[in-house]
């Protein structure tokens, strides 16, 4: 294992902003939030954002560099696909809930009979710089949902913060040839390192797991059967009562996939959109004639949790959360997955499947 | 490398547009590009910069470059098709689905119901039944509109009626004085059909409301669940299974449908709405 730096992870950075587009998570207020990665103070003298390479999951969902918000996927009836960034993107900081939504979209994308050529192509292009969580907030619970606060798989590079550096683990052979390319900047991770290292992963999976204690989220051991054995439960008019139909749970979720193909005049020619779509707003199912198969706010708010628990589990063998309460600190309404869940285990085990 | 894109809609024109009904026009369609479906496929039609919307083709299927789309005005893309001209440029995306399973049919007393614009993708059908009507022991349909009026095909329609490889009843909701057929809704005429109930086969296409009765009229007569078919209607838009709006349960009516046997689909709430 290689150990990098800080100083040469800036320089790492620097020298891969010749081919990537660079992102990295920047502070704002108690949020973190991408932005593009600047070595040097800008035209105006405002000095570089320092990235936030540990702490936890950034506000903005991995998926949104990979399906993004709104992408152009057709130029009239051309057969050139359209293509939108100048270079491929290089993503830095992502942590482990993150990683566990390219389970949920490669299984929408690049699966079945039909592949999104746009996402596949961000796949092969992009590269992932991922790392360890150094702390846990109160919206975290990965650990009940089958996540480490820390990477295992998914990365080309992941980084684990220790005095001094980063431990840097390659994870595909993108994150080799890079490693390689910029050998100079990286030294060998001596046993103190990663003795560090694991101790700091402990310290931390121990902050989720107190978060999990408190709140009393349940393990995803126990979701199976969950939305059936709940399906004509008052729980979700309960749950929805708050809801005030926004979508921030959908757009900030990093397994919500849903899109709107919207067709719009550039310039006299026709443009195809792929925008991100929400299933909570009431529009979602309508179909032309005036039907709508989810009329009321609380069928929407149950279609959503079938999705990610029930749908997804049968068809790609995964629980479409990844624990990283998002959707907690993004709802103006303040309904929380966790207390959704653990009311579906509760009652769930109350009447057999 | 060229890659395929299933967003991109295939230059089309409009070869021709045939009105209906007052509410109802059929879009005669020529792709750059050859398509082919099966029978009960369905395909996206583009009106460039306005959107899409999905629609089984009511044409023969081994037609490969002239499809035939009938399209109600309902919404503001098809209000838009409605105000296509021969000569018209749009796109399409297609086909999506699955399609009528017609091998399964092959040797077995069939029964078609259709209601309103559900007979664009019956008349497709039909072509296909009608190529090879030896194939299949008995074949029935029995259809409803609303008024006399509301019929599509008329002169086709009239010509089913005439042939003898199909027993045909037709019935309107309202007659009218030229009426001469039945009046009632569609479930009125299914009682005495010379089949065998148990071991026949039953298609079911129209409005939801109408599939919803003729399916519980069809149980209530002792054909079996998984020996009934029927074409959901949902909110398809990407048409590929990726962007969520038609699903039902674990399925997606634009990939695993649109026709669906009941057996398959019957546990799921919301399947009339």
């Amino acid at each position: 294992m290689q150990f990098i730096t800080v100083n040469n992870l800036h320089a790492l950075l620097k020298n891969l902003g010749k081919d990537y587009e660079v992102f990295v998570p920047v502070k704002r207020g108690q949020n973190l939030i991408y932005k593009r990665y600047r070595a040097e103070s800008d035209q105006g003298g405002f000095s570089p954002d320092i990235p936030v390479i540990g702490e936890v999951r950034a506000f903005d969902p991995l998926k949104a560099f990979f399906s993004r918000a709104r992408e152009r996927v057709a130029d009239g009836f051309s057969a050139d696909l359209p293509r939108t960034l100048p270079k491929p993107l290089c993503i830095v900081g992502a942590k482990a809930c993150d990683l566990k939504g390219f389970k949920v979209q490669d299984f929408v994308f690049m699966e079945g009979d039909f592949k999104d050529p746009f996402y596949i192509r961000a796949r092969e292009e992009n590269i992932v710089i991922a790392a360890d969580c150094t702390c846990a907030i109160d919206t975290c619970f990965c650990l009940a949902v089958g996540v480490n606060p820390y990477p295992t798989e998914g990365f080309d590079i992941n980084l684990s913060e220790v005095s001094s550096g980063f431990i840097v683990e390659p994870g595909s052979d993108k994150g080799r040839t890079i490693v390689e390319k910029y050998s100079g900047l990286f030294g060998e991770a001596s046993d103190a390192h990663m003795s560090e290292r694991d101790r700091r992963r402990k310290k931390v999976a121990a902050e989720v797991k107190n978060g999990i204690q408190k709140i009393g989220v349940p393990s995803q051991d126990q979701f199976e059967g969950i939305i059936q054995s709940n399906f004509d439960s008052e729980i979700w008019k309960e749950e929805a009562e708050s809801c005030v139909e926004c979508g921030a749970c959908n757009t900030v979720c990093p397994t919500c996939h849903c899109f709107l193909l919207y067709d719009q005049k550039d310039k006299g020619a026709m443009e195809r959109l792929r925008v991100w779509d929400s299933c909570m707003i009431k529009d979602f199912a309508l179909v032309a004639a005036g039907v709508n198969p989810r009329p009321s706010l609380w069928m929407r708010l149950r279609n959503r949790f079938e999705k990610k628990f029930d749908f997804f589990p049968k068809l790609a063998n995964v629980y479409a959360c990844t624990g990283c309460g998002r959707c907690v600190s993004a709802c103006p309404a303040k309904i929380d997955i966790r207390k959704v869940l653990q009311r579906l285990v509760k009652d769930g085990a109350k009447q057999p499947v | 490398m060229v890659q395929n894109n299933p967003y991109r809609p295939i230059e089309t024109k409009v070869l021709d547009v045939i009105t209906e009904t007052p509410t109802i026009k059929t879009v005669q369609l020529r792709p750059k590009e050859e398509i082919a479906f099966k029978t009960g496929q369905f395909i996206e039609l583009t009106v460039p910069g306005f959107g899409e919307a999905p629609f089984t083709p009511s044409s023969r299927p081994w037609i490969k470059d002239m499809m035939e789309v009938t399209v109600m005005k309902v919404g503001k893309v098809t209000e838009k098709i409605h105000e296509l001209k021969k000569g018209d440029t749009v796109g399409l995306r297609g086909p999506f689905g699955n399609g009528y399973p017609l091998e399964t049919f092959i040797g077995k007393e069939v029964l078609i119901v259709g209601g309103g614009c559900g007979f664009a993708p019956i008349r497709s059908l039909m072509y296909e039944f009608f190529n090879r009507s030896n194939d299949f022991k008995k074949l029935f349909f029995r259809g409803g509109c609303k008024t006399p009026k509301d019929f599509l095909y008329k002169n086709e329609t009239a010509e089913w009626v005439r042939r003898d490889d199909i027993n045909v009843v037709l019935t309107v909701d309202e007659g009218d004085g030229s009426w001469k057929g039945k009046v009632g809704l569609v479930t009125t005429i299914l009682d005495g059909i010379d089949m065998d109930y148990k071991s026949g086969y039953a298609i079911v296409c129209g409005p939801p409301i109408m599939m919803k009765f003729a399916t519980g009229k069809l149980l209530s007569m002792g054909f079996r669940d998984e020996n009934i078919y029927l074409s959901m209607e949902r909110n398809m838009s990407c048409g590929i299974g990726k962007c969520g709006h038609c699903r039902i349960g674990p399925y997606y009516v634009c990939k695993d449908g649109p026709v669906f046997q009941y057996s398959t689909i019957k546990l799921f709430p919301d399947i009339w709405d």
